[in-house]
């Protein structure tokens, strides 16, 4: 029996070595891959980026209002975006090519599911980066507006219009991709419905001044909480 | 009416039966009814005693009343000569009514004026408020005669204030159009001014941006300032308060005012980056004066908006502002409400670099302009407390301190305008 | 021979006003007489025109162009005999040409036998047919008429050493019509015209016919029982003669000398001929319409009389100063060419001849209500002179022809009552009646068919008057109808084209037919009816309904 289990043991340290053995040039020539696409892509960015600089792609951004969105979404430049983007996208396909050489089982097929996904993944992007955008643009206005207004808490007021349309954003992302569709649905409502019921009970009991304000404005005499402006004009 | 064009069918044939004019008076209403009758009445009061022979036109251009303020001008009846002893008029004095648009908009009013004023080939013409409760024939009179008897362009008009009135006119958009365009010209921002047909022509011919839309009459007076065209300023009279909840709030005219200034620098500036210096106008009648005024209520609420804002929009500025601006801003929130001084020059500064930021885009320029009210807020709270007993003369004094300032920072200005982040 | 058959024929006549002495010289004197004149019908009733209007040719010392009589029942030598008078009379009642003489009755000469009497003595039986003062302070704040040459309305009289009332220039005193004599000798002198055969008088300076104290001295109640009397006693006496106003007013003032239809029958418009004038020289029709809205409706047998032109200054008295002032600018800026309240100018050099205007200013004479009076000399176009003294400058000898004196004397022309216009423009060279009549197209020719028109249609003299109001104000619309007869009257009063769309609902489905082509236009329909016209064109439009 000693010798059964030595016997064993010799055999499955073999078949691990052998494994190994197997497997290590796969991961050498997955690593040497994955180092060559970092040098590519670098090489490639650095390119696209001096073609970019030459082609003026950053005055016609800015000409064309690109550049304020990106600046928006705090963002860089539309050559930084572009050539970064290059970079990323070319280390990625050498990624993913370093990784079929290892030839696991079953990792071919996700690395194809992964592909055949990649343009919800691209949409779903989209789509977030829109929502921050939005949503950087629209918090920053209400905390204008609340400032302005003299409103006591005027982050909170940003803080929850932008919080909202993130997770608005996340939802519709995550929605776009197919991942776990009903729950982030039950999930999303609610959250955002939750949400929304904090806010109309902080509101109506924490705002009765203001929601009597606003509807005076809306609905009677315009009266303001700010001071009596001087003729400015 | 083809698709591509804006005057309307019924303009045009009224504009048809008018023929050239020498005159052209335009009343740009919306719900008015109540005082425009007494406007329409002091413009024919003003061509009878001074243009009697003259061809005349009064435009009114209605951006859509629910009043019936077109049938209150078109019921009016006209002096009729008294008795059988005389006619008190040489010519017809046509009123042509015209509904620009189903809601107002001061720029489409503008716009349909100019084009008015451009087919009826009219020498000289004014803008007059329709609200302006003072409103008197001798006014009329001062914004045209320049223009049509004395070839200039753009007639701003000039008003006796009293010490506390037209704060943001005298404390940000004079001194700062004066020390960049060069012409200091007091009340580019009114309800009433004069133009010359040719100016009129011009301005029809370039499109009215978004942005000066609500304030065009600044955009024509600068686009005539660099346009090399004369420009002069007229003396009406005292300037009346509007009525009490009438007009837009502070937020909203600094974003009218302020956002038509800066689209103006960005758009015009060819002519000022190299400009140097300032120089006066000609002023026909009296001088402007400023006429004393009881101190206003207190403002301690607007000290509180200013400190609000700067510590809330802090990362707002940070995007418009240097460091070392806000820096600055910071250590003045701090002060006690009652030890608070916002310096001309910080003042200045500020203004410079928003007006920098604005032309980068730095972020949305709509937040841009609403990120500058709390700070006016704060520089008017500081120009209360120090002038809150002051005479006339000792503001006055001030203004020009602060106009001489935006002219020593200028370079600033450029610099500020030239870089790339 | 007196034409009899219409008592209201004033109402179709179209008056040619001349002065015997400018119009033709038989004798070759030098000055027009009776007899050129009558030698000359011919050409009148070739014109088109049926009433003549005489200014006075009675005995006079001729300070005033013999508005000054010394003698009311007389003809003056210089112009030929009562004789020549009633041949010319008779001539032209034969051409079917009505008379109209002048009756002064306001005032006379000094050399009138009446005020050589009445200043002799203070007893003379006719003293008191003039009005006579010891001071001049009688009747204050009374204005002056002449104003150029007049400091008072009393001049002293060295002979009776007393002051003596006159309107007009000094050497005309002024009768006294509160004296019942007075009154009487004025009947007795219309009578002995009225029995020769005159058809009408022209009464000069009727408003000033009494004085009271603390009033203006003008238009006075008792101004209107001496007229009413005397249209009494004509209609009574002489029906179908006529009785025409010169009263220098306001409409509203002048309609009370029509009174019931029992004083004048007819008066000028003074104040709508200087505004026809200002509304072509401002291409509005604002003054015409204003002035015609104020003027009151007048009675059945009556008549306005209006004219462009006349041998007085063009009066600016009815005006404002404001229009005054304009008229001035526009028409005499040489001060050479005002005088008293007035311009001394004709209708040609006025319209810096240019023939459009003065086209259109005789169109709306004879298409507006009223009884049209032409200027002699008007229609062809002559000039003036107003360098000549006075309002000598419009009343220069009739331009007959490019020859000797213009074909209108045969003296030598120094010898003229007046020189000839003889500048390269208006003078007789290029401006004469027989040069005229060589063209079918000339002014002389137009004024004759226009005249015809009108005398065709009596409408033009009879109908009723409606304006429109385009909104177009440099067109001048309305439309003249009388039973069935209509015409619409449409007039650009502007130096460019313009289009217009008149409001001709009340005519719908009539069929315009322009006058004077006789060419038919669209039929009028709901729409706005849409004119073009050219440059100072106008149209007349008989509206049939077929």
């Amino acid at each position: 029996m000693k010798d059964t289990i030595v016997q064993g043991l010799q055999q499955a340290y073999q078949n691990l070595f052998h494994m190994i053995a197997e497997f290590l040039p796969r991961l050498v020539v997955m690593l040497v891959i994955i180092l060559s696409g970092l040098l590519v892509a670098y090489a490639l960015k650095y390119v696209v980026r001096t073609v970019l600089r030459l082609t003026k792609l950053d005055r016609l951004s800015e000409e064309a209002g690109a550049s304020r969105v990106l600046r928006m979404a705090a963002l860089p430049s539309m050559t930084e975006v572009l050539s970064r983007s290059i970079f990323w996208i070319t280390l990625l396909g050498f990624v993913l090519v370093g990784i079929s050489i290892l030839n696991i089982a079953g990792l071919q097929e996700q690395i194809a599911r992964l592909l055949r996904l990649l343009p919800e993944i691209f949409v779903a992007m989209l789509i977030l980066f829109l929502g921050l955008v939005i949503a950087n643009f629209l918090s920053r206005a209400a905390l204008l507006a609340a400032v302005n207004a003299g409103y006591a808490s005027p982050k909170m007021a940003s803080w929850s219009i932008r919080f909202g349309i993130w997770i608005l954003a996340i939802a519709m992302a995550l929605d776009e991709l197919g991942v776990a569709r009903q729950t982030v649905i039950a999930a999303f409502s609610i959250v955002f419905g939750a949400f929304m019921l904090g806010l109309a009970i902080a509101f109506g009991l924490g705002g009765q001044g203001l929601a009597r304000s606003f509807l005076e404005r809306s609905l009677g005499e315009k009266k303001s909480d700010v001071p009596d402006e001087l003729q400015p004009l | 009416m083809a698709d591509d064009v804006f005057l309307g069918d019924d303009l045009l044939r009224q504009l048809m039966s008018v023929g050239e004019v020498d005159l052209l008076v335009a009343i740009p209403t919306y719900n008015n009814a109540g005082t425009v009758v007494q406007a329409v009445q002091a413009i024919e009061d003003s061509y009878q005693q001074n243009f009697v022979r003259d061809r005349v036109v009064i435009l009114n251009v209605d951006g859509g009343s629910s009043d019936h303020t077109t049938d209150a001008i078109l019921n009016m009846n006209g002096k009729k000569a008294g008795a059988h002893r005389g006619i008190t008029s040489l010519r017809t004095v046509h009123r042509v009514t015209t509904q620009y648009a189903r809601t107002p908009s001061q720029g489409l009013a503008l716009r349909t004026v100019l084009a008015a004023a451009d087919l009826l080939r009219a020498r000289s013409c004014a803008v007059v408020s329709p609200a302006t409760s003072n409103l008197d024939p001798a006014w009329v009179a001062n914004l045209l005669k320049p223009a049509y008897r004395q070839d200039f362009s753009f007639v701003a008009p000039l008003y006796s204030r009293s010490k506390f009135q037209g704060l943001l006119a005298r404390n940000l958009l004079y001194p700062m159009s004066r020390a960049v365009f060069g012409l200091r010209i007091r009340e580019m921002y009114s309800d009433e001014w004069g133009f010359s047909g040719r100016l009129a022509t011009q301005c029809l011919g370039q499109t009215l941006d978004e942005a000066v839309r609500a304030r065009p009459e600044a955009w024509m007076g600068i686009s005539a300032i660099c346009s090399g065209m004369k420009c002069c300023q007229a003396f009406l009279g005292p300037k009346a308060p509007p009525p009490p909840g009438s007009g837009p709030d502070i937020v909203e005219t600094i974003r009218q005012t302020v956002g038509s200034l800066f689209w103006c620098f960005d758009n015009f500036q060819d002519h000022w980056l190299d400009r140097t210096g300032t120089e006066g106008v000609p002023t026909f009648g009296s001088d402007h004066e400023l006429t004393p005024e009881d101190a206003p209520a207190s403002q301690d609420k607007s000290f509180e908006l200013f400190r609000s804002g700067v510590k809330e929009l802090d990362t707002v500025l940070s995007s418009i502002l240097t460091k070392d601006t806000r820096t600055q801003l910071r250590e003045i929130a701090a002060l006690d409400p009652d030890k608070f001084r916002f310096s001309l020059e910080l003042w200045v500064k500020i203004l410079y670099e928003f007006a920098a930021s604005y032309h980068r885009t730095v972020i949305a320029r709509d937040h841009m302009l609403q990120a500058l009210v709390p700070l006016y807020r704060g520089q008017l709270y500081s120009f209360l407390l120090e002038h809150g007993n002051s005479s006339p003369e000792e503001i006055e004094a001030d203004s020009e301190a602060l106009c001489l300032e935006f002219e020593r920072q200028k370079p600033y200005l450029i610099e500020r305008w030239k870089a790339k982040s | 021979m007196a034409l009899q058959e219409d008592n209201l024929w004033y109402k179709d006549a179209v008056v040619y006003q001349l002065h015997v002495r400018t119009f033709c010289d038989s004798d070759g004197n030098g000055i027009g007489d009776f007899r050129g004149l009558t030698n000359k019908l011919d050409y009148l009733q070739e014109l088109g025109i049926n009433a003549i209007w005489l200014l006075p040719f009675y005995p006079s010392p001729l300070r005033d162009d013999g508005y000054d009589i010394s003698d009311y029942t007389s003809v003056n030598p210089t112009y030929g005999t009562i004789d020549d008078f009633k041949t010319f009379l008779a001539a032209a009642h034969s051409r079917r040409i009505r008379v109209i003489t002048e009756l002064v009755l306001n005032h006379t000469s000094d050399q009138h036998p009446w005020f050589q009497e009445a200043r002799s003595s203070t007893d003379n039986p006719k003293r008191d047919w003039y009005v006579w003062s010891d001071a001049d302070t009688r009747y204050p704040g009374v204005r002056i008429i002449f104003v150029d040459t007049e400091m008072s309305n009393w001049a002293w009289d060295p002979i009776s050493k007393s002051y003596y009332w006159h309107r007009f220039f000094s050497h005309q005193p002024d009768l006294n019509f509160d004296n019942p004599a007075v009154r009487e000798a004025m009947w007795e002198v219309m009578k002995f015209w009225l029995d020769i055969g005159v058809d009408g008088f022209r009464l000069d300076a009727v408003p000033y016919l009494v004085e009271r104290e603390g009033t203006s001295c003008e238009n006075l109640p008792e101004t209107h029982e001496i007229i009413r009397d005397l249209r009494k006693r004509l209609d009574l006496a002489y029906p179908g003669k006529m009785l025409l106003a010169e009263a220098n007013q306001w409409p509203a003032d002048v309609r009370d000398y029509f009174g019931n239809g029992d004083e004048f029958h007819m008066a000028f418009h003074f104040p709508l001929m200087p505004r026809m004038f200002m509304a072509v020289k401002l291409e509005d029709r604002k003054p015409i319409i204003e002035i015609l809205e104020q003027t009151p409706q007048i009675p059945e047998n009556c008549q306005w009389c209006i004219f462009l032109r006349n041998h007085d200054e063009l009066t600016l008295e009815m005006v404002t100063d404001i229009e005054r002032d304009y008229m001035y600018d526009a028409f005499a800026n040489d001060k050479a060419m005002r005088i008293n309240l007035g311009i001394r100018r004709r209708l040609a050099p006025m319209m810096e001849n240019d023939r459009r205007r003065i086209e259109l200013l005789n169109g709306l004479l004879l298409s507006m209500p009223g009884t049209p009076i032409i200027y002699y000399g008007d229609e062809i176009g002559m000039g003036d002179n107003v360098y000549l003294g006075d309002r000598n400058g419009v009343r220069t000898p009739m331009q007959w022809n490019g020859g000797w004196n213009a074909g209108f004397s045969s003296s030598d022309p120094e010898r003229l009552y007046s020189p000839l216009i003889s500048n390269p423009v208006y003078g007789y060279q290029s401006i004469n009646v027989d040069s005229q009549r060589r063209s079918e197209h000339s002014l002389l020719s137009w004024t004759k068919s226009v005249i015809q028109t009108r005398n065709s249609f009596r409408v033009f003299s009879r109908g009723t008057i409606e304006f429109l109001s385009p909104s177009n104000h440099r067109v001048l619309a309305y439309v003249r109808q009388l039973g069935e007869e209509k015409v619409l009257v449409v007039n650009n009063l502007s130096s460019s084209a313009q289009a217009v769309e008149l409001n001709l609902q009340s005519w719908k489905g009539h069929i315009p037919i322009e006058m004077f082509g006789r060419n038919l236009f669209p039929r009028i329909g709901e729409l706005p009816y849409l004119l073009t016209l050219a440059p100072y064109q106008f149209f007349w439009f008989r509206l049939r309904r077929i």
